[in-house]
C-alpha cells in the first residue's frame, strides 16, 4: 500500500460549470478587485493573465503566489482551474487539502459576485484532481496508487463526505495522471 | 550540458544563502534564459495605489531589485524554428507543468514561458536538454537565437537552403569563447533571399543573405554579410560588410565579427552598448578592416569546415508518400484557410501550412495534438516563425483535406496567417517589466475588428501587415510593417493616457530593409478607430495595384496625419474615463498616487505647451529626413530642428522651476544640466540616463549631422529624449497634489 505522505506536490484540480454566456472579459475587473482588497485567505494575490484570444485555454487566470485560479477550457470544459505553483509546506495530502480549500473559496466568491448575476455555478460533486508533475507522479498505475490515497485523504480532511469515491480519468498516458472523486452532496 | 544545469542549480542555492552577489546571478541565470517578468520587484500598482506585494521571502532576490519569489520568464531557443514533434511535446508538458499551459512564439523564433518559478528552472532546462533543446545564452549579453526563414529549403525565392547553416552559426557559437565579452546582445539571422522580408537580414545585428556566384563556369554558395542593423529605440538598417563570402569563411568571419565587438564594443553604457553603434561610429569601412584584420590573424579551426560539409546531409522532412486517399471532405473553412494559409513548395507536390496563432500563443494540449499530427503527415517538418506562428512543412498535397480537418479538430484553423488579421504582438505590459501600454490587449481587439471586417478586404488591404510593441524596445518588430505602433504615455491633466506611437510605410520587403515614418502619439483607445481611418483613406485614395507603403510615401506623413489629427486628441477624464485606463485591465492606468479630485480639470501648464512645441518641430524635422529628395542643406536644417525639439523639451522641464526660463539653447542646456542632470531629477531607472547623452551629444555639435543617417538619428534620438521629458514631467508631478508652484517647491534651488 503507497503511502499518502507520498505524491505530487504540485497539483491541478477543476471543477466544472455550464457556460455562462458572458465574456470573459467580466472576470477581469473582478480580479483585479481581488488583488487590489488581496480579498483571498491565506494567498498572495497579484496579477492576472489573459489568454481568451485562445480557444480552449486557461481564459482569464489570477495568479497568486501559491497558485493560479482560471476560467479554463484546456480540456474542452468549462469550469474552474486551480494550479498550484510551488511546494506547499506540508507533505502531499496537506498541498491537495490546501489548494482544494482554496479554490473552494474562489468558487463560492466568483459565484458570489454580482456582476455575473447568478449565471456561474459550479458543479461539486465531481472535482477533476491531476498530479502536474509527470516526474514524480507519473500517468501509469504505480503512479495511481500513490495518488489515490492522497486525494481520498485530503477530500476527507476538507469536505464532509468521508468517503469520496476516486477514479481514475482514462486518458493519453502523455498527458497528466488525472483521478475524478465523487463527493456525496 | 547536464554539468552546467547541475552547476546552475547549485549556484542557485549559493544564492538562496546570499552567497552569490545578487548582481552576478542575475546574469547566470538570464544566460540560462531564466528572465524577469512584470512585478518581480514586488510592486504592483492596483488602479489606485501602490502596493507590495508580499511574497512569502521577501528581501531575498535573484537580481537587483527582483524578488526571489516573483514569477519569471523562461526564454528557450528554437534555433532557426526548427523543432521536432518529440521537441514540442516536451515543451507541452514543460508548459503546463511549470507555466499555465501556453507557449508563446516570440517574433525571433523562440518558445517563451510565463509565470515560471526560478526553483523549477533547473528540472525543466534538464527535460528540454533531453531533446535537445538548450536554454543557454537565451538572454544575456550573448549570441540569441539564430534565426532564419521558415520556407527554408521549400521556398520559390531562395538561392539555396540556409538551414543548415544557421545550424552551424548555432552550434560553432554556442559557448564560444570569444562569445563571452559582449556589452550586450547579439542577434543572427539567415535569410535565403534577397528580396522577401522572412529572414529579416537587414534589422540584425549580424545577418547572411544566400548568394550564388558563378566560378569556373561552377556555382559557389556563398552569403551576402551585412551588419549593424537594429530596431530599439533607435533603429539601424544593417550595412553591407561583404557583397559575397564564400560558405567557408562564414563561420570564420562570425568569430572575426565576434572579437571586433567584444574588443570595441561600448560595455559600460547599455544604450549605446549594440554593435549598431559600433559600426555607426567607426563606418563601415573601418569595421570592414578591422574584421579583415582579425580574420588574418584567427587560428584556423577544424569545424569551420567541418560545419559546412555537414550541411550536405540534411534530414528528409517529407513522408515517403501521401498517408490519405484522395477525396476527404473537408471540415468547414476549408477553402479560406487554403487560400491564406497554404504555401506552395517549390516542390510542386508538397504544400507548406500555416498554423495561426493568435498573438503567438498555443495550449499544450494543442501542442500535443499538432505533435500527432505532425507524426502523421510529414517527418519533424514544423517551424516557429517570425510572425508568431508555426509552419508545417513538406505535406503531401493529396493529404491537405485530411491535414486541414485534424487541424480543425484541434482547433488550429485560424485563417488569415501573414495577412492584416494577423496581427503581431510583444508581451507587453502583460508581462514585460518594460512595458509601457498593453500590446497585447491592443493586438487581440484589432485581430477581433479586422477578422469582423476581413470580407471586406480585397488582395491589396489584406496584405497590409500591423505589428505591435508594448514599448520602444521593439520586440513586436513594428518598425518594419505597414502600420506599427509601440507603447507610450501621455499627460492629460493630471492623468497618464496609455498611448501608442504610430509609425506608417515600415515594410518586410528587401529582408525588412524598410523602416516605418513616426507619424504622432495615438491614444490607446483610438488606435483601432486609427486603424480603420488608415484602412478607409488607403482604399479610397490608393492607385490601381499600389501597396500601403507606397500610398504613404506619395501621399506623404504630414498629410495622413492632418486626417488622423482628430483621433489623436483626448476626451477630459470627466467626459470619458475609458481613455485613462488600457485594454483588457480594469485599472486607472497611472503609476503615481495622484489625488484624482484635486487634479482634474488642470489647464495645460507652460512645461506641456514647450514640450508640445517640441513635438511639433520634431514632426517637421521627421518629415525632412524621411524624404528622399531633400538636399545636404534641408538634412542640415532637419538635424539642427531635432536639436532645437530638445531644447524646448528641457525648456519646458526648466520651466516648472522658471516660468520666465528663455529659449536661448546655451542658456537652457546650462541650466538644464545644473537642474536636472547634476540632481538626478531626470533619471529614473531605465529612462533619461540613455537620453541625456542624446542631448548632450547634440548640444555639442550644434545640432549639425555629417549625413542622412546621422540626421535621422538625430531626429530619432531627440523621440526619446522628448518621451523622457514627458515621464521626468510626469513624476515631478506625481511627487506632490498637481500644479506647477508645488513642483517648483519640490525641485532643488
Ligand atoms: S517591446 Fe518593450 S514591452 Fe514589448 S517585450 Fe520588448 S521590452 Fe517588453
Amino acid at each position: 500500500m503507497a503511502n499518502a505522505n507520498e505524491g505530487p506536490q504540485r497539483i491541478c484540480m477543476k471543477l466544472y460549470a455550464a457556460e455562462t454566456g458572458i465574456g470573459d472579459q467580466v472576470y477581469v475587473p473582478i480580479f483585479q478587485e481581488w488583488i487590489r482588497d488581496q480579498a483571498l485567505d491565506g494567498l498572495v494575490l497579484f496579477d492576472v493573465a489573459d489568454y481568451a484570444h485562445v480557444p480552449d485555454s486557461p481564459g482569464i487566470v489570477l495568479v497568486t503566489h501559491e497558485a493560479t485560479f482560471a476560467l479554463d477550457r484546456s480540456d474542452g470544459r468549462f469550469g474552474l482551474l486551480a494550479q498550484r505553483r510551488v511546494n506547499g509546506k506540508g507533505d502531499a495530502v496537506d498541498t491537495v487539502a490546501s489548494t482544494l480549500r482554496q479554490m473552494l473559496q474562489v468558487a463560492s466568491k466568483l459565484e458570489a459576485d454580482p456582476r455575473l448575476g447568478g449565471k456561474l455555478e459550479f458543479d461539486r460533486s465531481v472535482i477533476r484532481i491531476e498530479a502536474n508533475d509527470r516526474l514524480r507522479a507519473p500517468n501509469t498505475e504505480e503512479g495511481y496508487r500513490v495518488l489515490e490515497p492522497v486525494v481520498k485523504k485530503a477530500v476527507t480532511a476538507v469536505l464532509a463526505d468521508k468517503a469520496p469515491k476516486v477514479s481514475r480519468v482514462p486518458n493519453d498516458p502523455r498527458d497528466r495522471l488525472a483521478a475524478d472523486v465523487r463527493v456525496a452532496p | 550540458m547536464a554539468e552546467e544545469i547541475d552547476e546552475f542549480e547549485a549556484q542557485m542555492g549559493l544564492r538562496k544563502q546570499e552567497k552569490i552577489e545578487e548582481k552576478v546571478f542575475a546574469e547566470l541565470r538570464l544566460r540560462r534564459g531564466a528572465y524577469g517578468q512584470r512585478y518581480d520587484n514586488g510592486h504592483r500598482y492596483d488602479g489606485t495605489r501602490t502596493q507590495e506585494i508580499a511574497f512569502p521571502r521577501r528581501g531575498l532576490t535573484k537580481g537587483p531589485d527582483t524578488e526571489f519569489d516573483a514569477p519569471g520568464m523562461q526564454r528557450i531557443k528554437i534555433p532557426f524554428g526548427k523543432m521536432t514533434a518529440e521537441q514540442l511535446e516536451v515543451l507541452a508538458d514543460c508548459a503546463e507543468e511549470y507555466s499555465n499551459g501556453i507557449l508563446h512564439i516570440t517574433t525571433r523564433q523562440d518558445v517563451q514561458l510565463h509565470f515560471v518559478d526560478i526553483e523549477d528552472t533547473p528540472d525543466m532546462h534538464r527535460r528540454l536538454g533531453a531533446v535537445g533543446i538548450t536554454t543557454r545564452e537565451a538572454c544575456g549579453n550573448s549570441v540569441r537565437n539564430v534565426t532564419g526563414c521558415p520556407l527554408a529549403g521549400i521556398c520559390t525565392t531562395e538561392e539555396f537552403d540556409i538551414s543548415p547553416y544557421a545550424r552551424a552559426e548555432f552550434l560553432f557559437l554556442l559557448g564560444h569563447p570569444d562569445v563571452q565579452d559582449f556589452g550586450r546582445k547579439f542577434k543572427i539571422s539567415y535569410s535565403g533571399c534577397s528580396g522577401e522580408g522572412c529572414g529579416r537580414a537587414m534589422m540584425h545585428d549580424l545577418g547572411f543573405i544566400a548568394a550564388v556566384r558563378t566560378v569556373n563556369g561552377q556555382p559557389e554558395h556563398g552569403f551576402r554579410v551585412v551588419v549593424g542593423g537594429g530596431l530599439g529605440p533607435v533603429p539601424h538598417l544593417a550595412k553591407e560588410l561583404y557583397a559575397f563570402m564564400p560558405e567557408s569563411q562564414m563561420l570564420p568571419v562570425s568569430q572575426a565579427i565576434s572579437r571586433v565587438y567584444a574588443r570595441l564594443g561600448e560595455k559600460r553604457n547599455r544604450a549605446k552598448a549594440r554593435i549598431k553603434f559600433l559600426v555607426a561610429q567607426l563606418t563601415i569601412e573601418k569595421f570592414r578592416e578591422l574584421v579583415d584584420a582579425e580574420l588574418a590573424a584567427l587560428e584556423p579551426d577544424p569545424r569551420w569546415q567541418e560545419w559546412v560539409d555537414q550541411a550536405e546531409k540534411a534530414a528528409q522532412e517529407f513522408l515517403p508518400a501521401p498517408v490519405t486517399n484522395d477525396g476527404a471532405k473537408p471540415a468547414p473553412g476549408f477553402e479560406e484557410w487554403a487560400s491564406t494559409n497554404v504555401y506552395d513548395q517549390r516542390q510542386k507536390e508538397f504544400v507548406a501550412a500555416t498554423v495561426n496563432l493568435p498573438l503567438g500563443d498555443i495550449t499544450s494540449r494543442q501542442s500535443r495534438k499538432l505533435a500527432d499530427i505532425m507524426r502523421k503527415y510529414v517527418n519533424d517538418a514544423l517551424r516557429t516563425t517570425v510572425d508568431q506562428n508555426l509552419l508545417i512543412r513538406w505535406v503531401w498535397r493529396q493529404d491537405l483535406v485530411s491535414l486541414y480537418n485534424d487541424l480543425y479538430e484541434a482547433k488550429l484553423v485560424l485563417s488569415g496567417a501573414g495577412t492584416i488579421t494577423d496581427v503581431t504582438s510583444c508581451p507587453g505590459t502583460d508581462t514585460c517589466k518594460l512595458g509601457i501600454s498593453s500590446s497585447r490587449g491592443l493586438s487581440a481587439e484589432l485581430r477581433a475588428r479586422l477578422e469582423a471586417r476581413s470580407l471586406q478586404f480585397d488582395k491589396t488591404l489584406k496584405h497590409v501587415q500591423i505589428k505591435v510593441s508594448g514599448c520602444n524596445n521593439s520586440c513586436g518588430q513594428h518598425h518594419v510593417a505597414d502600420i506599427g505602433f509601440y507603447g507610450s504615455s501621455r499627460n492629460i491633466g493630471a492623468y497618464k493616457v496609455p498611448h501608442f506611437l504610430l509609425l506608417l510605410g515600415g515594410a518586410l520587403e528587401d529582408n525588412a530593409g524598410n523602416y516605418g515614418l513616426a507619424i504622432g502619439a495615438i491614444p490607446s483607445k483610438r488606435a483601432p478607430e486609427t486603424v480603420d481611418r488608415l484602412l478607409d483613406l488607403y482604399s479610397a485614395e490608393r492607385l490601381d495595384g499600389e501597396m500601403f507603403r507606397a500610398w504613404v510615401m506619395r501621399v506623404g506623413k504630414k498629410a495622413v496625419k492632418e486626417k488622423i489629427q482628430d483621433l489623436m486628441e483626448v476626451p477630459p477624464y470627466e467626459q470619458d474615463k475609458s481613455f485613462y485606463v488600457d485594454w483588457h485591465d480594469s485599472r486607472e492606468y497611472s503609476i503615481g498616487d495622484i489625488g484624482v479630485g484635486e487634479c482634474a480639470g488642470e489647464v495645460i501648464t507652460l512645461t506641456e505647451f514647450s514640450i508640445a512645441s517640441a513635438e511639433s518641430k520634431l514632426f517637421d524635422a521627421s518629415i525632412t529626413v524621411d524624404d528622399t529628395n531633400a538636399t545636404q542643406a534641408d538634412l542640415q536644417e532637419a538635424s539642427r530642428q531635432a536639436y532645437l525639439a530638445m531644447v524646448l523639451a528641457s525648456l519646458g522641464l526648466l520651466k516648472t522651476r522658471n516660468p520666465d526660463a528663455k529659449n536661448d539653447p546655451d542658456q537652457v542646456f546650462e541650466d538644464f544640466k545644473r537642474l536636472f542632470i547634476d540632481t538626478k531629477l531626470f533619471f529614473e531607472r531605465y529612462i533619461g540616463s540613455q537620453e541625456w547623452p542624446y542631448f548632450q551629444a547634440a548640444h555639442e555639435a550644434k545640432g549639425a549631422s555629417r549625413d542622412r543617417d546621422e540626421a535621422r538619428r538625430r531626429v530619432e534620438e531627440a523621440q526619446l529624449f522628448i518621451d523622457a521629458s514627458h515621464a521626468c514631467y510626469a513624476r515631478l508631478r506625481q511627487t506632490t497634489v498637481g500644479g506647477s508652484p508645488a513642483v517648483s517647491a519640490a525641485l532643488p534651488s
